[in-house]
């Protein structure tokens, strides 16, 4: 095991990137520039699936809502885990949501009607106060959220009503610290519907900003 | 060492590696992919009057040498009746396997997470022709993050090649339809760049012909003027057509380059024999080259499925009239060589290649009605080979009509435990390797 904790403490400068200068909070698309987004309100982006509210914790530790979005509002929701140590996984995910964060607190038009949500999946050794200290880290501009939840109960539905496959990793000696994960960001509007689903693999925060500008528009 | 270590070790070399190692060859980016040897193949296989229970079916075959089950059929599931079984693809989960029916455009959705030896059938889509507006055949099943691409072949207003792009989610709901452009209506395969955010689609030719005997069907001048000769790039993330390309004789199956920095694809063309490539170009537009003869065009093997391996050095390209493989290598992508042809069997038509290259699955039907037009047997196989990259070595064979099984179509792997340990789960850099 201690290997395992050298080898995890080795990657910790993934998530020292996302906390890095914001000039250098670069998006995690190193290829983006081989194309250019569609612009906002070119394209449509149809309802993939409804999701519920989930009553969760804050990082203040007092229970607090999921999305509580209001009419003409929409949130970015994604599910993480503080020990993951893929550096394209997690962190990859927390840099691109801080550089749309900073986006988002840039267009005055979007002022109060875009949220980010970022939700642990690992309760457990997520406590409110570990996601506190992520949002620190984070710094962030606008409205973005830091939820855990009270345990594993309580995350499990949530997880399943997203679609967000994560199992933790069995390990010859029992349970292991890492999750297994396809990580997914998902774009959900007021009614509840997700109406886009992002791979961490392939993450282009410009595309995330165009398609909130996109249903923002639609409630014009 | 422990998987959990082993586990943590590769995260780290995924976390170096980046979107290199994101593909699994010829599938959806967004799968997790099987990199180790291969435990199952799956194999949608259509059914035969009077050959088994005469059902389509799925069909798994032990392929892992290792295991007691190899080179045997481990499990099979009837699906009540023949649908033109042809083509299917895992969610972008790796958790359910879609099957699509091209004659009446049923679509059979299984579980292959709880028991991977055993797929069990878990929904029914018997209405996708009215849901999608009138789309027919169900072709390619593409992962997208929790949604299924899925391309028409065919339309049921006048079951031409007009045709469209239909989404569902992971829930087996249907969420829209993108026809084809005007100038370009048929379909048949596509393929997702995420790199690039494009897309590109191919055309064949609609129901009113796939459900026709082929030696018929080439004796009707008019008929033969009903096939695609287009290939469409699209804006991926707005589903909008940008560039149409001319592609005489019937691009079908679209392969991506897998390196990050190649910006090209691969198609082969049915009716004319053609190797074609599309290339991205320095304005960022794309281009349609032709590339090279697949056998001689002028007895019209047939071309029909390709593979690329995972490095885009070796591109394995079928034809089913004469049942050869041709394997290019394509490491200048405007200058194939063939470096070598095999006869696989009296027709073939689908082939499959391991992550690591190393491991080659043919299997032998291409429709039903088109089986048996160069061999009167009717030949139907699944044949393994191993590739050292100089020679294919047939390492097991299993006659299909023997078994009571049936015309054994598309191929896809999975592993015991490979949900049980979380691989699946897994981002697609890691996925199967706890499990190596």
């Amino acid at each position: 095991m201690r290997v395992l904790a050298v080898l995890v403490l080795a990657l910790l400068p993934g998530l020292a990137l996302a906390h890095g200068d914001e000039e250098h909070a670069a998006a995690p698309a190193p290829e983006s520039a081989l194309f250019e987004p569609p612009a906002p309100g070119s394209y449509e982006l149809p309802p993939i699936r409804r999701v519920s509210e989930h009553e969760l914790l804050g990082s203040d530790g007092a229970p607090a809502p999921l999305l509580a979005l209001e009419p003409g509002q929409v949130a970015v929701v994604s599910f993480i885990y503080r020990n993951c140590a893929d550096a394209g996984g997690c962190p990859a995910a927390l840099g691109l949501l801080r550089k749309l964060d900073r986006e988002l607190a840039r267009a005055p038009e979007l002022s109060g009607r875009a949220r980010l949500v970022t939700c642990s999946f690992d309760p457990g050794r997520d406590t409110p106060e570990r996601m506190a200290e992520l949002a620190r880290l984070m710094e962030p501009k606008g409205d973005w959220r830091f939820l855990t939840a009270a345990d594993v109960d309580a995350i499990g539905p949530v997880l399943a009503d997203y679609g967000q496959d994560v199992l933790r990793v069995a390990t010859d000696e029992g349970e292991s610290p890492l999750f297994a994960h396809l990580l997914r960001v998902f774009l959900v509007d007021a009614e509840g519907q997700v109406r886009e689903v992002y791979s961490a693999s392939f993450l282009d925060w410009r595309v995330v900003l165009n398609d909130v500008r996109t249903l923002l528009g639609e409630e014009r | 060492m422990t998987i959990a270590l082993r586990t943590a070790v590769l995260l780290i070399l995924a976390g170096f590696l980046g979107s290199a190692l994101a593909d699994e060859t010829c599938q959806s980016p967004y799968l997790p992919k099987v990199v180790g040897h291969e435990d199952f193949v799956y194999v949608w296989t259509l059914g035969i009057e009077g050959v088994g229970d005469g059902q389509d079916k799925l069909v798994t075959i032990g392929a892992n040498p290792a295991r007691p089950d190899y080179g045997k059929v481990v499990s099979s599931s009837s699906l009540g009746g023949r649908h033109e079984a042809h083509h299917g693809g895992f969610s972008d989960d790796r958790r359910h396997f879609w099957l699509g029916g091209l004659d009446d455009s049923t679509i059979f959705i299984f579980d292959v997470a709880t028991d991977p030896a055993n797929p069990k059938l878990v929904k029914t889509i018997e209405d996708f022709v009215d849901a999608s507006g009138g789309v027919v055949g169900p072709h390619t099943f593409f992962a997208l993050p929790g949604r299924m691409l899925i391309t028409g072949l065919s339309n049921s207003r006048d079951w031409g090649g007009k045709t469209g792009l239909v989404e569902y989610s992971n829930d087996g709901e249907y969420i829209r339809t993108v026809w084809l452009p005007d100038d370009a209506a048929y379909g048949y395969d596509v393929r997702v760049n995420p790199r690039l955010n494009r897309m590109l689609t191919s055309s064949f030719t609609g129901h009113a012909n796939y459900m026709r005997a082929l030696s018929e069907l080439l004796q009707d001048p008019e008929a033969m003027k009903n096939f695609g000769s287009t290939m469409v790039l699209w804006d991926y993330h707005a589903r909008k057509p940008l560039q149409t390309f001319r592609v005489p004789g019937a691009p079908l199956e679209i392969r991506w380059a897998l390196q990050p920095e190649h910006h090209y694809a691969f198609t082969s063309t049915a009716l004319t024999s053609k190797l074609w490539g599309v290339f991205r170009k320095d304005d960022g537009t794309f281009e349609a080259v032709e590339l090279a003869d697949i056998g001689d065009p002028a007895k019209v093997p047939l071309p029909v499925d390709i593979s690329l391996s995972a490095d885009d050095r070796y591109l394995f390209v079928d034809s089913f009239l004469d049942g050869m493989v041709r394997v290019f290598d394509v490491s200048n992508p405007r200058k194939p060589k063939v470096i070598l042809e095999k006869k696989i069997g009296s027709q073939v038509n689908m082939v499959s290649q391991s992550w690591d290259g190393k491991r080659l699955y043919f299997t032998s039907s291409l429709l039903a009605n088109w089986d048996g037009t160069g061999d009167p047997d009717d030949e139907q196989f699944l044949k393994a080979f191993d590739w050292d990259g100089k020679q294919l070595k047939q390492t097991f064979a299993l006659d299909f009509r023997a078994l009571g099984l049936g015309r054994p179509h598309l191929m896809r792997f999975a592993q015991e435990g490979f949900f049980a340990r979380g691989g699946a789960a897994a981002t697609p850099e890691v996925a199967s390797d706890v499990r190596e």
